[in-house]
């Protein structure tokens, strides 16, 4: 890969810098909005690690996955029914969900993952649908419409987090992990094959990738990581409905990683940061009725994205350095013309 | 017809128990039948927009997830042009087919058209953005309540039963809806195998870019594959507002799916498929509401579309394309 020298330092300095700040945000003084931006923020952060893990696949394996609200129920039912029934501890509940979360995504990504991309969309979109059709009308297990209200806070050495920051510092933490996680993935071997799956499928395969193998790994990491997101957020909020689970959150998500670069983790991120916020202040413009209307915006990131900046606004890395690699050996090949 | 049998028995063989359950069994029978009638009704109308799924797949491989949102809009138009504009029922029906033909032309004009040549993920995403704009500004226009067409718009003969048997009924709607589909699906397959334009959309549909040498004007094809697509899709969305007495702004996304699941139960690509994948699943939803489970009414359509794409992606009368070859 070809890098400027320095680029390294500058983007680990900058990334260092902006954790630094993130970790003085509980103690800015804000006026009395300090819990309620608190409480915004880690859903950004939230949305942050949802939308890292479903990059794994659109963003790094080209496939198009509709159903990725689907892990996230799945692992916010297994983090709230394990909390209520088994009381176990959230540090034994967030690798639980997260493996429950990629035991499905193995189970539908397996037989699934051999059909071209669109009717892959499709599957996976109906997995996520009848995932909430079984929340909602499996009674002896989720409670259905009624919820899963009471799910005890996640504690720390004895110490239940009750706080806004606390949750805040959590969220982070989390992220922390999924972003190294999917930092050492994308510059690993599953990474590079990945990638070679997403810009000629034939030509990786002719190259000895399995493709099966490795879209089935992408689609069981990309599961854990929202069954990750899932079992903080039942955690967080201490009470699951199946209508949080509806497919308008895969399509928020999606737009996320649209809106920020698909297949870049700097603009997956910022696109969270960007767009979350704006959807909590749409819900302080707009009037009840037509605060569901925000997803009107969302369409609309959608659509003006993919015509005018496709690679949206922090385009991946790989793809610019492929550019200027391109770029060289064209100019190179001029001068030997000539 | 078992319970006709046994009931012509005579009765002196006829044992008092047997009779109670002769007695259920022409209950059941008439049930079964009911829900059959039920569901090939709502099968013809899946059938009307599945083929719009069908057709612009066949042309273009899109799935143009906004179709569905081209259903729900012809529902409301005709809804408004009935309750604002005062229009009889059957001028609003009329006019909201070619008004929803032009829909299905801006939509690929304005959104698919400039991505004609880009990655098949930008045209699917910018076809679910599309669709969940339209969706979210037909709930600003005309609020997220369940609308319904007043009941005086038409006469009243269409909701007494047109034949009855026992306890089975067609009632006059039923034979509206299930006419406006056999005659309209005729008049396509028409169109798509006896006319310049049809034969230009199958040659577009097996090479595009041999069609353009030949001197086939692709885009202008496409454009009027997108018309006929939403008219049928319009078509069908005032049937079903009028059918269910019910029109919303995410009824499209719903009947969009399962539509779907039709087009490629039948086999995408093929119109004789979108009308036999709509029956089937028509008749499957109603019977697995009816015997199974009526929670999972929708998710039965799911579940067979799943199967038929991991089984059968050439679905029943299709060609194969859903794998890679």
């Amino acid at each position: 890969m070809i890098k400027s020298p320095g680029a390294g330092i500058t983007h680990r300095s900058m990334f260092l810098g902006l954790l630094f700040l993130a970790l003085l945000l509980p103690w800015l003084p804000m006026g009395g909005f300090t819990n309620y931006v608190l409480r915004i923020i880690t859903t950004a952060v939230l949305y942050m690690i949802l939308a890292l893990g479903l990059n794994i696949v659109p963003g790094f394996t080209g496939l198009l996955d509709l159903g990725y609200v689907g892990f996230y129920g799945i692992g916010a039912y297994t983090a709230g029914l394990l909390a209520i029934h088994y009381d176990l501890s959230f540090w034994i509940i967030i690798p639980l969900a997260a493996l429950n979360g990629a035991l499905w995504g193995i189970l539908l990504g397996a037989p699934t993952l051999r059909l071209t991309g669109d009717y892959f969309a499709i599957v996976t979109f109906g997995f996520s649908e009848l995932v909430v059709l079984v929340l909602r009308n499996e009674l002896w297990l989720t409670r259905g419409p009624m919820g899963l209200p009471g799910i005890s806070p996640p504690s720390l050495f004895g110490h239940n987090l009750v706080h806004d920051w606390e949750f805040f510092y959590l969220a982070l933490f989390l992220l922390m992990i999924i972003l190294l996680v999917v930092t050492r993935l994308e510059n690993s071997r599953l990474g590079r094959a990945w990638f070679a799956i997403r810009e000629d499928e034939i030509a990786a395969q002719c190259c000895g990738i399995n493709l099966i193998r490795y879209k089935v790994m992408a689609f069981a990491i990309s599961a854990s990581i929202g069954g990750l997101g899932g079992a903080f957020y039942a955690k967080w909020f201490k009470f699951i409905h199946p209508d949080m689970f509806k497919f308008w959150e895969s399509i928020l998500v999606l737009c996320l990683i649209v809106f920020g670069g698909m297949g870049s983790i700097s603009g997956t991120m910022l696109g969270a940061l960007l767009l979350i916020p704006l959807s909590e202040i749409l819900r302080m413009v707009l009037p009840q009725s037509l605060f569901n209307a925000r997803y009107l915006i969302y369409g609309l990131v959608l659509v003006l994205m993919m015509r005018f900046r496709p690679m949206g606004l922090i385009p991946f890395e790989r793809a610019q350095a492929d550019k200027a690699l391109r770029a060289r050996r064209r100019l190179a090949a001029q001068e030997k013309e000539e | 017809m078992f319970g006709g049998q046994v009931q012509s028995r005579p009765a002196l063989f006829v044992h008092f128990h047997e009779g109670i359950f002769v007695d259920r069994l022409l209950e059941l029978s008439s049930l079964f039948l009911q829900q059959l009638v039920n569901g090939i009704t709502l099968g013809g109308v899946y059938a009307l927009i599945a083929v719009g799924y069908t057709m612009v797949y066949g042309v273009i491989q899109l799935i143009n997830f906004a179709h569905g949102e081209i259903y729900m809009l012809g529902a409301f138009l005709a809804y408004t042009l009935v309750t604002v504009l005062g229009l009889p029922f059957f001028a609003a029906f009329f006019i909201t087919i070619p008004v929803c033909a032009c829909f299905g032309v801006i939509l690929d004009f304005v959104a698919y058209r400039p991505l004609r040549k880009a990655h098949r993920l930008a045209a699917l995403i910018t076809a679910i953005g599309m669709s969940i704009f339209l969706q979210n500004l037909a709930l600003m226009i005309w609020g997220s309540q369940i609308k319904s067409y007043p009941r005086d718009i038409l006469p009243g003969l269409f909701f007494r039963p047109a034949l009855s048997f026992g306890d089975v009924s067609l009632s006059w709607l039923q034979v509206f809806i299930l006419t406006v589909t056999v005659v309209f699906m005729a008049f396509l397959h028409l169109i798509i195998h006896r006319t310049r334009v049809g034969t230009a959309m199958r040659a577009i549909s097996q090479d595009k870019v041999s069609s353009a040498l030949m001197g086939i004007g692709v885009n202008r094809v496409i454009s009027f594959t997108f018309a006929i697509g939403s008219a049928m899709g319009g078509m069908a969305g005032v049937l079903v507002g009028l059918y269910y007495n019910a029109i919303f702004p995410t009824m499209g996304y719903i009947a969009g799916v399962k539509a779907f699941a039709a087009a490629v139960l039948g086999g995408i690509g093929s119109v004789p498929g979108a009308m036999l994948g709509g029956g089937v699943l028509g008749i499957a939803e109603v019977m697995g509401a009816g015997y199974i489970s009526s929670e999972y009414r929708d998710g039965i359509s799911y579940a067979v579309m799943i199967m038929v794409i991991l089984f059968k992606p050439s679905g029943l009368v299709g060609r194969q394309i859903g794998e890679k070859a």
